[in-house]
């Protein structure tokens, strides 16, 4: 299992440093001259020129490779044009918001979708069984703005009981200093009031972040489940008078949670994509929302920070998924 | 004598797109108490489907269409569910056939066994502990001979070898001492030494606790082996029953006449002996060597490298059929291989026709000398080309331009009718594709095939016709095989000359008959010892060896 | 004896829901293509402004309403999908034979070929699409043209995970080997023996994905970062028609219902060929 974690930590790094190295060669090819971009075409040429020397880009190639390595190692990506302060601190700032809304999907994702997955595969043919693969197809061709847009249009509808912006409402006043993550930290300190109100924030747009990736996890829990239930050692099982339940329950379960946490953590990527529409939508002040007013102002330093870190949410959470694979599978374990 | 199982009048169909197809016809069979029974059938012969009937473990679009089984008493058919879960793995257990495919892959063979044990003992109503239940599974796996119980309850079934996993499969049935056994094929995927110890245990284990035994196979010579009275099946049906050396000595049905003559038989009169063609060396190995280098990986401690094959020389005379026996692991692949150029000797050398073969292996005339024959026709056949598509390659190759009427010639060759040539490999049956196979092969006029068990994925009736039609061939075209196999019966009535492969080296070679008559080397002693033959003559001509001896020889260490 | 046409034509008669996808493809590409005479009004494609017909609910006249300078919604609809089946065409035409083609390289070669595509592969994976798409059609300027470029060069990698995944099981199998040693050429083997044993995963994945590439072009739109008005496009559409809810409803829920259409279908269809042609595409 050590030699096992070590490789998987090395292409991890690996594969972080492939993805520096891209984005900072997009970035250098565009055409153009990032700081003119920047600054818009009213700028004088002396603005251009400060611009450029304070972004680095009067020094050679290899340098500002250097110097934009060096930095994110460090976690630094510049100044940001849009908020004039340390990319690095506005993406502390929204990271928690993120995390929370992502954590939620997650659970949302595995609690709903896999027992849901799980039924439909018991019932197979049945009418939950149709049922739940109509939810799931629906699921994962509905565009994520779609459903939040569905989603506001019946929050309206009932009288706005669940909010549809922000984490909280504005007369709460609560700083989350602890985990940083609202809920959690409300709880510590024992504050349910802005627990409950943070919750209800959260619903609809985890909600919406999480329709596309429930329908494909029940889909490939299902078929996996179905996949699963044909194989000899069921029956092998089965022959024995090992009770239904606790085949299915514990020798199958097992080998089905394979397949849809390895979907999970591939669905991840479109995940934070679909991030941008709903922290968008909903007003919600994650990194996405950050990211998607640095692209629109063209803030180059704030959109390679969004980028890396999602990047690096995506690997880590596939890390994570390798290694609780590896535990549920030893076979993975001695061959990878 | 009472009757433990009586089967009446029993059908069982499957539904599949609406369609309800028979599997198994009106079959009647009684199954006296403390008798071994032995349903034999080729694949679709509904015998499997049989025993899942009687245990309850049909799939779902299996159903029983008429018919009664009546168990110890009890009309099984009729029964409650609760009732005939109960019986399951305590009055009736059954040995699953893959050893693999049997156990969960993520769970330890320990945990498996603890559930089997547990929920069995919960229906009977005396629940168990956990230290109990230990001691129990323990008990049972000393007496399936494993000599380390507590390993083997900890490893997953990954980590133990083919014929420790039908040990524990054979234990895991007799943890309730079952009033009936069923026995899926044991050992049928091991090699012929590890198949041979399982079937004499499984045989001393239903003597010492004097159990009422069901045995379904496909192998004629097993029933001898391990059963008294024998049912034979074929699509579904009932053909014949009766005492087994009653129905070998006299079989009725014309069916089991052909089972029998099917198989080749190892010693007697029947036994085809074939001749070699003069003196020529066409192939020679001179203390040839393959080791595999294993792979490196990053933080990894690498592991050891394999010697895959060590010392081996040979020499292949032009016109021989020339057999290479080994069980799986004995590196005859790699010594085929290395002859067909695919694989580089690491020390010694290999010849072809008295020259390198390190410097021919990108000449196209020499790849046009020699070919090769796969085990798997599914496989060696691309699913997307038609017959024709397959054998233009070889022949432009061959340089040979007018192709309609070359590909009718080749098909005449390999006896096939010239439409087959717009055939899709899915039109074909198991022994047409490997005609296929074997006209790709000739297309380049080779003089030399390597014949990698050809017959080993065929139907014992379609084997026969394959190995008529590679004998003819042999003959018409003068050709030299190299016959790679692990079926010593089919060799003996193959080759000319055998070379018996043991753990990468050359246990022993030489003329067919000599091999056979008067084995040298212990492994051939115990190898031969471990085929099953159909009658009592052939068995009496075998090598003689005690299991003692055969354990140390296959024990023993190589230095 | 039975060709495996006549197969696939009865298992597509037992699969009627991939024939109602088929059919709703069928719908939007006839749609697309013939959408000046199909549209009830063809001239609202464009700049055109009706204040009079302003915020109309779904009608008679307009069926599905009509948006915030009185354009009827399904003209604009059928017109979007011409903007969406031309991002299709351009970026599957170019990213699908590339990922094949570097797919099948890395599975039949093997070695350092197959190090060097796989590891780039798993970088290229390693970028949240959607994200790495708004990135570059921020720093270009956003337009059709630019956002089939950026989704283009993220799609391929998913096709040459795809291929080379079934390439590396097709080149354990042994008419892979004999063909060599029938003295057929590397082409001969990727293009005869190789490619058309991934034709089946192929039409399946270009099937599904057809559709999730209109789902991505959408959501790029959404965000203001692809097509620009007024040039009709249903991510667009919404994201307009979003300002007017919840009252005005139908301005953002009927083109976000046309843009549903067209992935269900592509995505029915998808399915249908799947368990038709039996491959697993992962």
């Amino acid at each position: 299992m050590g030699s096992y974690l070590l490789r998987r930590a090395a292409g991890f790094v690996f594969v972080l440093f492939g993805l520096a190295v891209v984005i900072f060669v997009i970035a250098r090819i565009v055409p153009g001259d990032p700081a003119r971009i920047a600054l818009g075409p009213l700028a004088t040429h002396e603005q251009v020129l400060q611009l450029r020397t304070e972004m680095g880009l009067d020094q050679p190639a290899i340098i500002q490779f250097a110097t934009y390595i060096s930095g994110v190692v460090r976690g630094e990506f510049g100044k940001s044009l849009l908020t004039n302060r340390q990319v690095s601190r506005d993406l502390a700032e929204a990271l928690p918001a993120t995390l929370e809304l992502v954590l939620l999907t997650l659970i949302l994702m595995t609690c709903v979708a896999m027992p849901l997955g799980m039924l439909a595969a018991r019932r197979h043919n049945s009418a939950i069984d149709n049922i739940s693969r109509l939810v799931s197809l629906l699921g994962v061709v509905t565009p994520g703005f779609v459903v939040a847009i569905l989603l506001q249009l019946l929050a309206a509808e009932t009288g706005r009981f669940l909010p549809i912006t922000g984490r909280l409402s504005p007369d709460m006043s609560f700083s989350a200093d602890i985990t940083h993550l609202l809920v959690v930290d409300a709880l510590l300190r024992g504050r349910l009031d802005v627990a409950g109100d943070a919750v209800l924030h959260l619903i609809l747009p985890a909600l919406a972040l999480s329709t596309a990736g429930i329908g494909q996890v029940m889909r490939i829990t299902r078929s996996a489940m179905l996949d699963i239930a044909r194989r000899e050692h069921v029956d092998t099982l089965r022959s024995f008078g090992v009770p239904g339940h606790v085949i299915a329950l514990k020798y199958m379960l097992r080998l089905a949670s394979v397949a849809p946490l390895t979907i999970l953590g591939l669905e991840f990527a479109s995940l934070i994509g679909n991030a941008f529409v709903v922290e968008l939508v909903f007003s919600w002040p994650g990194i996405a929302s950050y990211g998607v007013r640095a692209i629109l102002s063209k803030d180059f330093n704030a959109v390679m920070g969004v980028v890396l870190v999602s990047g690096l949410f995506f690997v880590v959470a596939n890390l994570l998924i390798d290694m609780l694979v590896g535990v549920l599978d030893p076979r993975l374990r001695r061959r990878a | 004598m009472t009757a433990l199982l009586e089967i009446d009048n029993l059908s069982v169909g499957f539904t599949r797109d609406g369609e309800t197809t028979d599997v198994v016809r009106d079959l009647s069979m009684r199954v006296e108490q403390g008798a071994r029974v032995a349903v034999i059938g080729e694949s679709g012969s509904g015998k499997t489907v049989t025993m899942k009937t009687i245990l309850g473990t049909l799939p779902p679009n299996g159903r029983v269409l008429g018919g009664a089984i009546r168990f110890d008493g009890q009309d099984l058919l009729t029964l409650a569910p609760r009732d005939r879960d109960r019986l399951k793995g305590t009055d009736i257990s059954i040995i699953h056939q893959d050893p693999l495919a049997a156990f969960n892959p993520v769970f330890r063979i320990g945990t498996q066994m603890d559930d089997v044990l547990r929920y069995a003992d919960a229906r009977l109503g005396q629940p168990s502990s956990a230290a109990d239940r230990g001691d129990r599974i323990t008990t049972v796996l000393r007496q399936v001979q494993l000599q380390d119980p507590a390993r083997v309850r900890h490893s997953y079934p990954f980590e133990l070898s083919g014929g420790m996993r039908q040990r524990v499969l054979i234990g895991m049935a007799l943890l309730h001492r079952p009033k009936l056994l069923i026995a899926d094929e044991p050992g049928t995927a091991l090699d012929v030494t590890t198949q041979d110890e399982i079937l004499r245990l499984l045989d001393d284990l239903v003597a010492a606790q004097n159990l009422t035994l069901v045995l379904v196979t496909h192998n004629l010579a097993v029933v001898r082996q391990n059963a008294d009275y024998v049912y034979v099946m074929q699509h579904g049906r009932l053909m014949e029953h009766g005492l087994v050396r009653q129905v070998f000595d006299a079989p009725q049905s014309t069916y089991t006449r052909q089972l029998i003559a099917a198989i080749p038989p190892l010693y007697g009169a029947g036994v085809t002996a074939q001749s070699g063609r003069g003196t020529a060396k066409l192939i020679e190995l001179a203390a040839a060597a393959k080791h595999f280098a294993a792979p490196k990986r990053w933080f990894a401690k690498p592991p050891p490298s394999v010697m895959a094959v060590r010392d081996v020389s040979l020499v292949i005379n032009r016109g021989d059929c020339f057999g290479i026996a080994g069980e799986s692991g004995s590196g005859k692949t790699t010594v085929a291989r290395m002859i067909m150029g695919l694989l580089a000797a690491t020390a010694g050398k290999v010849e072809i026709g008295g020259r390198d073969i390190a410097s021919l292996r990108r000449d196209p005339a020499f790849r046009r000398r020699i070919q090769m024959v796969y085990q798997n026709p599914a496989s060696s056949l691309n699913p997307k080309r038609t017959v024709a598509q397959m054998l233009a390659v070889p022949l432009a190759f061959a340089g040979d331009t007018a192709h309609p009427r070359r590909v009718a010639e080749l098909l005449a060759q390999v006896e096939l009718p010239p439409e087959f040539a717009r055939r899709y490999p899915h039109e074909l049956s198991g022994g047409q594709k490997q005609r296929v196979a074997i006209a790709r092969a000739l297309a380049v006029r080779p003089e030399i095939l390597v014949l990698d068990e050809p017959t080993s994925a065929l139907d014992v009736s379609v084997q026969k016709t394959i190995v008529d039609l590679l004998l003819s061939l042999r003959e018409q075209l003068d050709l030299t095989y190299v016959f790679i196999s692990h079926d010593l019966s089919l060799m003996r009535n193959f080759c000319n000359r055998i070379a018996v492969m043991w753990r990468g080296m050359l246990a022993e070679q030489g003329q067919t008959d000599d091999v056979f008559d008067r084995p040298v080397h212990p492994y051939t002693r115990a190898l031969i010892a471990a085929v099953p033959v159909l009658t009592e003559a052939e068995a009496a001509r075998k090598p003689q060896i005690t299991l003692a001896e055969r354990r140390a020889v296959l024990a023993s260490t190589v230095e | 004896m039975i060709t495996n046409r006549q197969r696939a034509l009865r298992r597509l008669r037992h699969n009627p829901i991939a024939v109602i996808g088929g059919l709703m493809v069928i719908s939007v590409i006839l749609a697309a293509i013939f959408a000046p005479f199909v549209a009830p009004f063809p001239s609202h494609a464009g700049a055109v402004v009706d204040f009079r017909h302003r915020h109309a609910p779904p009608d008679a006249l307009h069926w599905m309403g009509t948006d915030n300078v009185g354009r009827d919604i399904l003209s604009r609809v059928i017109f979007g999908y011409r903007v969406s089946l031309t991002l299709v065409a351009g970026v599957l035409g170019v990213a699908m034979p590339f990922g094949v083609i570097l797919g099948m390289a890395a599975g039949y070669f093997r070695g350092r070929t197959e190090f060097i595509i796989m590891r780039l592969t798993d970088i290229m994976l390693a970028m949240p699409p959607l994200v790495m798409a708004l990135a570059i059609t921020a720093i270009l300027t956003p337009d059709l043209g630019n956002a089939m470029i950026a989704i283009t060069a993220l799609w391929w990698t998913w096709h040459c995970r795809l291929i080379y995944r079934v390439t590396s099981a097709i080149v354990t199998e042994d008419f892979i080997e004999a063909a060599r040693l029938s003295g057929a050429s590397h082409t001969h083997i990727l293009l005869r023996e190789i490619l058309p044993n991934c034709m089946a995963a192929i039409s399946v994945k270009t099937t599904l994905d057809a559709g999730f590439v209109i789902l991505f072009g959408a959501t790029l739109s959404f965000l203001g970062l692809g097509v620009q008005p007024p040039t009709p496009d249903l991510g667009t559409m919404v994201s307009t028609g979003a300002q007017f809810l919840p009252d005005q409803w139908w301005e953002a829920v009927m083109p976000g219902l046309g843009v549903l259409y067209a992935i269900l279908g592509f995505n029915l269809l998808g399915d249908g060929l799947r368990d038709m042609l039996d491959v697993e595409i992962g």
